[in-house]
């Protein structure tokens, strides 16, 4: 395996559960680059994951501690175990699924209390591990298992969400964008505060055979491709077009919530302190 | 496989914090609430996390905790639901800290997959939901028992056993927070305390210790930094919690899992952590045994109650002694696991219970050598007077079966 | 434009200064690193790796320009490049499972 995968990886879970040519491996490796670029070591850093996809076939695939929550509620997890544990770098591994349909409320109370994780919302815009039904992320009109007739719910992208919240550092990639993707996810993880990067990525088994007809890896990794830049491999435009690149970059510019916690716990004390010298 | 635990049963009170009060070096005695004394008892078991949402009337533990928690350098947290509540408490937890979130029935409700994650991963944590009258919000200012069986069956999927506590006055509730949290910390599971709106808000006595960090009988927070992280297909207890932080390597998941942690589908994977999860319980009944009783040896009639109504049917049984009855009452402490030796004498049980629906009843009826001589007293929204109890007592001693009263309910089925 | 190019190209300059190394037992034969690499180093071998697939091999490493363009896209951690003779170089298979 690659040297990344060997140093920080638990060597039992690989290969990983994912499907051929799902890219939810691309972006680990990706993120074990960003990892081992800020020189962290494995027990400096604190995996949380959710259900689906994303949250099945990260979980436990990192070497150190990690946990995978029940649906939706990894940052409801984080933020107590961040309370106890506040000095780490947590990556919350979760998909658009348990981000932004089951546990968007926990991401806008996590941003909204600026809490030290980075969030990666790794997008295959659908619930693909129950079988390739729409999300909130599902592109209008595009036919799934649940959207026979193409979608007709309007969709959302979970960065506008964040960022009205008052995220501190919030950013978009996609699965084509790997130097990209580890420079962003460098500089999330240097946010003392609440980092949210999304990532969109092919889903081959259901979103591809469904939604775009084929599950040619190779296909459904050019239509990520195509949608990233804008422009199809025949050179006509496409549908329509992701923006990417660091949308909103306040790092280090509100204090963390643990930290607010940990401040007002001091000034508490100090006038108990000084109270009881008094008496 | 086959390990039967029996508990030996006898009149009195049996619960550990028999002695406690003698063992603390010096205290105050104060005029407060419920929820004070399970603020207090709590904070004096070493929680330092307090992650919820206010609801009546568990609010006050709330706002309680808002004030103390950052004196003593622990943090108070409102989360956006009870569900953020309690996965936060587990996280917190499992970050080293002990935690504990209060709720009432709708909150608990939402509380159900937190409880299972918790209870798989065999977090320590504590649960207070103050029960009131349902179903739903139902009438938020008075008291019920409607979450009987739910404290039991917690969280979906069965294959795991709870370990449910129930106080009827306010120095107990804080003696058995203190006693909650240290079952929670020897079983690594979370403990939930059932009270309920009487017990949670009315003023009595209370005497609190002096020196939390003086107290003998609180097991304090250690940590396993080794594998097995989950020692399945064992029972044993006192194997203290994991902690995520120090780079064990520590895998925790909603699944069925191995002794590392991660997910495994497999039926062999799936008996050995059902082993444990259910035999760590069963097999150590007998450090879960609380309860208080009178009359066992010797009652015909036996008043069956927990909780705050307790108090007003431990009354009637004494009034309905003094006036030549034989009669007997039991009041379990220790809901889950159900102490069903309490129920062995051939008996007529009268089980009082804050509801219409009749739960505590079923146990009975379960427990007891013949279900025809177990009667319920169904009530809602109030106590069972002692002229009622009295009455009920009276009306199956003499004639075999409740009387007609009325706003008691008495059918089973 | 494609991201993936159907012609390859003859690496210029001195052959032979990359390691590239693939965990064959790990390869679930998605084609990415055969068909995002610019030269032609890949193939595909003719009999199945234990988790079913045909996986991937290195059959011309000496065509490897080392632009790591494989080891970005692998999904599953298979790949490794590293310069000849480097102190970093690259691992073959999962060292063992735990």
């Amino acid at each position: 395996m690659n040297r990344l995968a060997a140093k920080y990886l638990r060597p039992s879970q690989i290969p990983t559960k994912a499907c051929h040519g799902c890219g939810i491996g691309m972006i680990e490796n990706w993120l074990l680059q960003a990892i081992d670029e800020l020189g962290l070591k494995q027990e400096d850093v604190i995996f949380g994951t959710g259900i689906g996809c994303v949250g099945r076939q990260t979980f436990a695939t990192w070497g150190g501690d990690n946990f995978g929550a029940t649906h939706g509620r990894a940052l409801a997890v984080a933020t107590g175990l961040k309370l106890a544990q506040p000095h780490k770098k947590y990556l919350i591994v979760v998909g658009d699924g348990d981000a932004a349909s089951i546990g968007t409320s926990h991401l806008v109370h996590a941003a909204r209390r600026n809490l030290g994780v980075t969030v990666i919302c790794e997008d295959n815009m659908g619930y693909e591990s129950t079988g390739g039904q729409f999300s909130p992320t599902t592109p209008a009109g595009y036919v799934t298992n649940s959207s026979p007739y193409g979608m007709v719910e309007p969709g959302f992208d979970p960065c506008d969400v964040v960022q009205a919240a008052g995220a501190t550092f919030v950013a978009e990639t996609t699965a084509t964008q790997w130097h990209q993707t580890v420079k962003i996810v460098k500089k999330a993880l240097q946010n003392d505060g609440f980092s949210f990067v999304h990532v969109r990525f092919p889903c081959n088994e259901n979103f591809g055979a469904y939604a775009l007809g084929t599950r040619d890896t190779l296909k459904n990794l050019e239509w990520i491709y195509e949608h990233t830049q804008g422009r199809k491999t025949d050179g006509s435009e496409s549908d329509f077009t992701w923006q990417t690149g660091i949308r909103h970059d306040a790092s280090n510019s509100k204090p963390e919530f643990t930290s607010l916690l940990r401040s007002m716990n001091a000034k508490v004390r100090a006038k108990m302190a000084e109270e009881a010298k008094g008496r | 496989m086959a390990t039967t635990v029996r508990i030996p049963v006898k009149d009195g009170l049996v619960a550990p914090w028999m002695d406690w009060e003698r063992r603390c070096p010096d205290g105050r005695r104060l005029l407060e609430a419920g929820t004070y004394a399970l603020t207090e008892g709590a904070i004096a078991a070493g929680c330092r996390v307090f992650a919820g949402y206010p609801i009546t009337p568990a609010t006050d533990i709330a706002e309680y905790m808002s004030r103390r928690l950052p004196q003593v350098n622990g943090y108070y947290m409102q989360c956006e639901d009870e569900l953020a509540g309690m996965h936060a408490c587990a996280g917190a937890s499992l970050g080293g800290l002990k935690a504990m979130t209060a709720t009432s029935g709708p909150g608990y409700t939402l509380m159900h997959d937190a409880y299972g994650w918790a209870l798989t991963n065999e977090i320590p944590l504590v649960v207070v939901d103050a029960m009131r009258v349902g179903p739903i919000s139902g009438i938020t200012g008075a008291p019920g028992q409607g979450e009987f069986y739910v404290a039991r069956y917690c969280t979906h999927g069965g294959n795991f056993e709870t370990i449910v506590l129930s106080p009827s006055s306010v120095q107990e509730a804080f003696w058995l927070t203190i006693d909650a949290f240290n079952l929670s910390e020897r079983f690594r599971t979370p403990v939930t305390i059932l009270t309920d709106q009487v017990v949670s808000d009315m003023w009595e006595d209370l005497f609190i210790p002096g020196d939390y960090d003086a107290l003998d009988f609180v097991v304090p927070r250690k940590h396993n930094l080794m594998m097995p992280f989950y020692p399945v297909g064992t029972a044993e207890i006192d194997v203290p919690p994991n902690l995520i932080g120090q780079g064990t390597g520590v895998c925790v998941s909603a699944y069925t899992h191995t002794e590392e942690g991660y997910d495994i589908e497999e039926m062999e994977a799936q008996w050995a952590q059902t082993y444990r999860l259910v035999n760590k319980v069963r097999h150590h009944r007998g450090e879960l045994t609380r309860y208080e009783a009178m009359g066992l040896e010797d009652a015909d009639v036996i008043a069956v109650a927990y909780g705050a109504n307790a108090r007003t049917v431990k009354t009637g049984v004494l009034e309905a002694r003094r006036q030549g009855l034989r009669a007997g009452f039991v009041r379990p402490i220790t809901l889950w696991p159900f102490i069903d030796e309490l129920f062995e004498r051939d008996a007529h049980y009268v089980v009082c219970e804050l509801n219409y629906d009749g739960q505590l009843v079923r146990e009975v009826q379960r427990a007891a050598p013949d279900k025809t001589k177990v009667h319920f007293m169904g009530k809602s929204a109030e106590l069972h007077t002692v002229a009622e109890v009295v009455a009920g007592l009276e009306g199956v001693a003499r004639r075999g079966r409740l009387p007609e009263l009325p706003y008691i309910w008495t059918q089973v089925r | 434009m494609a991201l993936f190019k159907a012609e390859k190209k003859a690496p210029k300059g001195p052959a032979g200064l990359w390691d590239v190394v693939i965990g064959e037992d790990m390869c679930k034969a998605c084609g990415f690193c055969l068909s995002v690499c610019p030269t032609d180093v890949f193939a595909y071998r003719t009999t199945a790796n234990r988790l079913g697939w045909f996986p991937m091999y290195v059959a011309h490493e000496e065509n490897c320009v080392g632009c790591n363009l494989c080891y970005q896209i692998c999904p599953d951690f298979c790949i490794d490049v590293a310069p000849k003779d480097s102190a970093g170089a690259a691992l073959a298979g999962p060292p063992g499972r735990r």
